[in-house]
């Protein structure tokens, strides 16, 4: 009996320690250090990889939850026709939005809550009628028109129902309004400039060459990394542009345009762009160190660590292949095939100290007269490079 | 005889508390204003539509305009005012900075929490409600228009044209909607929802919360929060408000000085009466000097 | 004792030139009143949404209450503080009150849109004791009563041992002579009463009417706007409460060919430099306390209307009525008090339409036409009115001989003909 009560003492006060134990994980380990709170979107308390029991809205300050969607996924026309006893149901041409949204922030230009799956409608969050207990989210109407309106006036200056609603019995005249939406026109392909020579009057060179698609392949900028806050209305503000709503040129200041280049080249000299003549494009000889076949194809930050500037590195080989040695490394593709003897000896046993630019020496085995050129430690496959 | 005499006094006593001023519905009206109704006006959101002014318009039996009237956008730029047709308008203003961004912004009676037209009022016939509406009574007034030289806004109209019934005409929050639970016929016709109605202390924190979200939208400031005392309309803007039409007002309540005044001169009436009573020994005492001076 | 100084109706014929030209101003001020009436404020004045008071608020009423101030200071005088010389001036200034006071309750109905409520202040249910209006109307109600009940003793002496209808109507004479009899001795009893209630009650809404303004600071210029407002307003009633009597007392002798009563009026004026001063003190030191001095020297419309204010409606007379050359003078006399009246005058313009800088309006306002002409009528009708009074009661003194005619009666029979 007593022995019993023992036991189960034990097992008791173990699991009271396990208990303690997970309970100080859970604390140290908190999801609630960060900002993020789980009945934001989850429904029940222990979600799982099965059940994550998703709500269908989270709360309004969810917002900006984005996955990347296909543009094919994206629904054509829909017809709104909630208020069809007043106005004629209102055409939205979903596809051509999506389209346009693609040069923005894509979903989530106007789905503040893209989350990965199917996007929900707008109505399945807000309702129709003004939530009394959350005055932070916009009925459905509000939540239309703030998206709707407060985009097109951006380039039309208009607001005007009648550019979504037409009437339902004629009572309102369209007559007046021209219709110079751009729904229907879509957009035409954006040509990425090559290069662009900017010619200026400039003490520090008149010629300024910049290689954009250089920027955008091999720096990996995003458009808006340097076009920020550059929406439709940028082009298409009809108050400034023609009519028709061909896009007006939009010529930025000498400090707008060097405030672009100095997010990036603020460390750098006038001359790095200014010029007497056009410059030619980058190329990694420049720097004094040309890039061989195994390198040239690689990515910039394949080598130069990401999220830092690229900056010079050590361009000996150890420097980035430190964990390469006689047992991993294939010697055949830098043109010469090992034979069966010298497959055996350790890197440092050729190549003194390491130094894999420089000759490799036969010395520490062979004879002085012996060299590697006239008697091959294995098979020559092919002119290789040097480095 | 008893009997009699019993329902005289009870009588006297009906007709008395029924004339004097009910002191406990007073006390109801004990302002609770984080329950008060209010509007949040977001101008970041507003699109200058007209729509509200059109609202206003048909639920108040304003004027002969008809909806298409509503549709001229030159007209925001006039800097109109709150007049006897039109309890509330729309006009457009700049950020006052180097960009010139237009937004626009609804004027109407703010319906404040301490309103000095309503402290104004020589008769009563302004009162502030508990559900936070400040209502005019016109069979109780005189038409002085003390309400609108003491309003810090400006907002109260006159029917000057009117010679047998005129009267002060401004907002009136759309009492009788409040009243079967719907928001006022401007918060429910706007579009883009630029106006939240609700109770002002939820208010007061979405306002917060929005600038706090999205702070590069909105100056740090909601307008009538503080403002005299704090108003049931309140106001979020890009910009600072200076560079909007509401005028730049101090945090106490603009009756507090002449209620203070006031309350001092009469506080339980003791002023005045040691005044009568101080002139009334200096008569004495003089009178009896120059009798004692004549007999001498 | 052949002569003796004491109140008696003015033996003079009422039409003159003058009140000829002052009939015509009040028939057009009566024609425009009923215009006002008819057509509303609207179309009879330049009020609007930006401007809800014109100069029937600033100079109908503030003015005219500013200026009935002499009522209560001589009754102070005289009564209270038993300087019984002064007695010879208590009537007149008694009458001026009464009558300003009526006028200032005729102006009004003209200024409010709806003047038939004008009662309501009185029903308990509309008290609104936050409001200083309500404090105003309601004490200048019960002091106009009061004005009255001051006033009657006057009616009944002309009346006592007088009461003669013709006719059928004689057999009244002898209850309406009792019932004067039963007034006169009852209101001697309780005329002191009164008396203080009326200093008490001017005290009062003097005092208030500075207040008004006091609930718009923002609207407000520095200049004026201030917290002790009220005080400055008391302060300038009582200042101008003598002046007033001069002013009219000099004017009404002229008008009645009668000799002025200088040696009387230079005493009472005696007064005033102390009182201005008292006045100018309190209002520069008010100035002082809140940073107001760099408001003066912006050189605005502002800023000149109160320097005319201060400096010709107060420093001047101040200066004149201090040394004796121009307090002895008749001329120097009715200079200094027309000042003094000027700047009180002045004064309330200011503070209800100079200083008033609504937020939103467009064009300022300057009082139309109408408005001008109503309020000249107003003053018209008030100037015919006194002059009615003082011929039909004893309300001035003069040298009065023992009676000719009648069997030695000290009391002066009037032959009343109407």
């Amino acid at each position: 009996m007593r022995c019993r009560l023992l036991q189960s003492t034990t097992v008791a006060g173990i699991l009271f320690l396990i208990s303690i134990l997970l309970y100080g994980f859970a604390v140290a380990f908190n999801p609630g250090d960060t900002d993020l709170n789980c009945a934001e979107c989850h429904s029940c308390e222990t979600p799982t990889a099965q059940d994550r029991c998703l709500k269908s809205c989270p709360s309004f300050s969810m917002t900006h939850v984005t996955a990347d969607h296909n543009l094919s996924e994206a629904p054509g026309t829909i017809f709104l026709d909630y208020i069809a006893d007043e106005y004629q149901a209102v055409r939205f041409d979903h596809k051509i939005h999506a389209d346009m949204a693609e040069m923005g922030l894509k979903c989530a230009t106007c789905h503040h809550y893209s989350p990965p799956g199917r996007i929900p409608a707008c109505r399945e969050c807000h309702g129709g009628e003004a939530n009394p207990n959350s005055l932070r989210q916009p009925a459905l109407k509000g939540a239309y028109h703030r998206q709707c309106i407060s985009c097109h006036r951006e380039w039309s200056h208009d607001t005007k129902c009648v550019i979504c609603h037409l009437p339902a019995n004629g009572s309102l005249s369209t007559d007046s309004y021209d219709s110079t939406d751009i729904l229907g026109i879509s957009h035409p392909i954006i040509t990425e400039p090559v290069k662009k020579v900017y010619h200026i009057s400039c003490d520090e060179g008149n010629v300024v060459t910049f290689y954009h698609k250089q920027h955008v392949e091999l720096y990996g900028l995003k458009c808006a990394n340097c076009h920020q806050d550059e929406n439709c209305s940028y082009c298409h503000d009809l108050a400034k542009s023609s009519p028709e709503g061909s896009p007006s040129v939009i010529a930025k200041s000498p400090e707008e345009i060097h405030a672009t280049c100095n997010n990036c080249h603020d460390n750098d000299n006038c001359d790095k762009c200014h010029d007497s003549r056009e410059r030619p494009p980058f190329s990694h000889s420049m720097t004094g160190w040309e890039l061989n076949q195994f390198h040239e194809n690689l990515d910039c930050r394949a080598c130069h660590p990401t999220g830092k500037k690229i900056s010079r590195l050590d361009n000996s080989c150890s420097s980035c292949h430190a964990g390469w040695d006689q047992s991993n490394f294939e010697h055949s593709v830098t043109g010469l095939r090992l034979d069966e003897i010298h497959i055996e000896a350790d890197c440092i046993d050729c190549h003194m100290e390491l130094h894999y630019e420089k000759t490799p020496t036969c010395d520490n085995c062979h004879d002085d007269d012996i060299n590697h050129k006239e008697t091959p430690p294995g098979t020559f496959l092919m002119k290789a490079k040097s480095h | 005889m008893g009997i009699k005499r019993r329902d005289f006094l009870k009588l006297a006593g009906v007709a008395s508390t029924s004339l004097l001023p009910d002191l406990a519905a007073a006390e109801a009206c004990a302002p609770d204003f984080d329950h008060s109704f209010g509007v949040l006006v977001d101008t970041t959101v507003c699109i200058g539509c007209r729509k509200c002014e059109w609202a206003c318009d048909q639920q108040n039996n304003l004027s002969e305009l008809k909806k298409h009237d509503f549709e001229d956008k030159t007209i925001l730029k006039s800097h109109r005012r709150p007049s006897k047709d039109a309890f509330t308008v729309v006009n457009s203003f700049t950020d006052g900075a180097a960009s010139d961004k237009i937004s626009y912004m609804k004027v109407q009676c703010m319906h404040c929490n301490d309103p000095a037209c309503v402290s104004a009022c020589i008769v009563g016939a302004l009162q502030k409600c508990p559900h936070g509406v400040v209502t005019y009574d016109a069979w109780k007034c005189i038409g002085c228009r003390y309400c609108m030289v003491a309003c810090p806004f400006q907002v109260p109209a006159y029917e000057y044209d009117n010679a047998l019934d005129p009267q002060v005409k401004k907002c009136t929050f759309c009492m009788e909607r409040i009243h079967d639970g719907q928001p006022p016929a401007c918060v429910e016709i706007c579009p883009a929802e630029a106006l939240t109605f609700g109770k002002r202390r939820q208010l007061i924190d979405l306002a917060h919360h929005k600038i706090k979200k999205n702070p590069e939208r909105y100056y740090d400031h909601v307008y009538g929060e503080y403002e005299v005392g704090g108003t049931s309309w309140m106001y979020l803007a890009s910009t600072e408000f200076v560079n909007t039409e509401l005028p730049q007002l101090p945090a106490d309540s603009m009756p507090d000085n002449t209620e203070k005044i006031q309350h001092g001169i009469f506080k339980s009436f003791i002023p005045p009466l040691a005044l009568y009573g101080l002139l009334g020994l200096i008569m004495h005492s003089l009178r009896n000097d120059k009798n004692q001076q004549e007999s001498e | 004792m052949s002569v003796h100084e004491m109140p008696s109706p003015v033996r003079t014929r009422f039409f003159s030139t003058g009140t000829k030209i002052l009939f015509a101003i009040m028939a057009v001020g009566l024609l425009t009143y009923v215009y006002r009436l008819i057509v509303g404020l609207g179309a009879v004045t330049n009020l609007d949404d930006q401007y809800p008071w014109g100069i029937w608020i600033a100079i109908d009423v503030a003015t005219g209450v500013a200026l009935a101030a002499g009522g209560f200071t001589t009754a102070a005088l005289a009564d209270i503080f038993h300087r019984d010389k002064y007695h010879a001036i208590v009537r007149p200034a008694l009458l001026t009150a009464l009558l300003g006071y009526t006028f200032v309750v005729i102006g009004l109905l003209a200024d409010l849109g709806r003047y038939y409520n004008v009662w309501h202040p009185v029903l308990p249910s509309m008290w609104q004791g936050n409001s200083v209006l309500f404090e105003v109307g309601l004490c200048v109600m019960v002091y106009l009563t009061v004005l009255y009940i001051e006033f009657l003793p006057i009616v009944v002496e002309r009346f006592k041992g007088r009461v003669a209808f013709p006719g059928m109507l004689s057999v009244l004479n002898k209850i309406i002579e009792s019932f004067l009899i039963i007034a006169d001795r009852t209101l001697r009893r309780v005329t002191s009463l009164f008396i203080i209630a009326g200093v008490v009650l001017s005290c009062l809404h003097q005092s208030s009417l500075g207040t008004l303004m006091v609930i718009a600071p923002t609207k407000m210029h520095p200049l004026w706007y201030s917290p002790i407002s009220p005080l400055m307003f008391l302060l300038s009633a009582v200042a101008v409460g003598f002046p007033m009597v001069i002013f009219e007392s000099i004017l009404s002798s002229r008008s009645f060919k009668l000799k002025p009563e200088t040696r009387l009026l230079s005493s009472i004026a005696r007064y005033t430099p102390v009182l201005l001063g008292v006045y100018l003190f309190i209002k520069l030191g008010d100035l002082t306390l809140r940073d107001a001095w760099p408001y003066l020297t912006e050189f605005s419309f502002q800023s000149i209307m109160f320097m005319i204010e201060i400096g010709v409606g107060v420093i001047v007379p101040m200066i004149m009525l201090a040394g004796s050359k121009y307090r002895k003078s008749v001329g120097g006399l009715f200079t200094a008090a027309s000042m003094v009246i000027f700047g009180v005058l002045l004064n309330r313009i200011n503070v209800f339409l100079v200083a008033y800088q609504p937020l939103y309006s467009e064009k300022t306002y300057f009082p139309s036409v109408y408005e001008i002409l109503l309020t000249a009528g107003l003053i018209a009708a008030l100037i015919l009115v006194y002059r009615a009074m003082v011929i039909v009661f004893p309300v001035i003194s003069m040298p009065v001989e023992k009676p000719e005619v009648d069997n030695g009666e000290p009391q002066l029979k009037v032959n009343y003909q109407e």
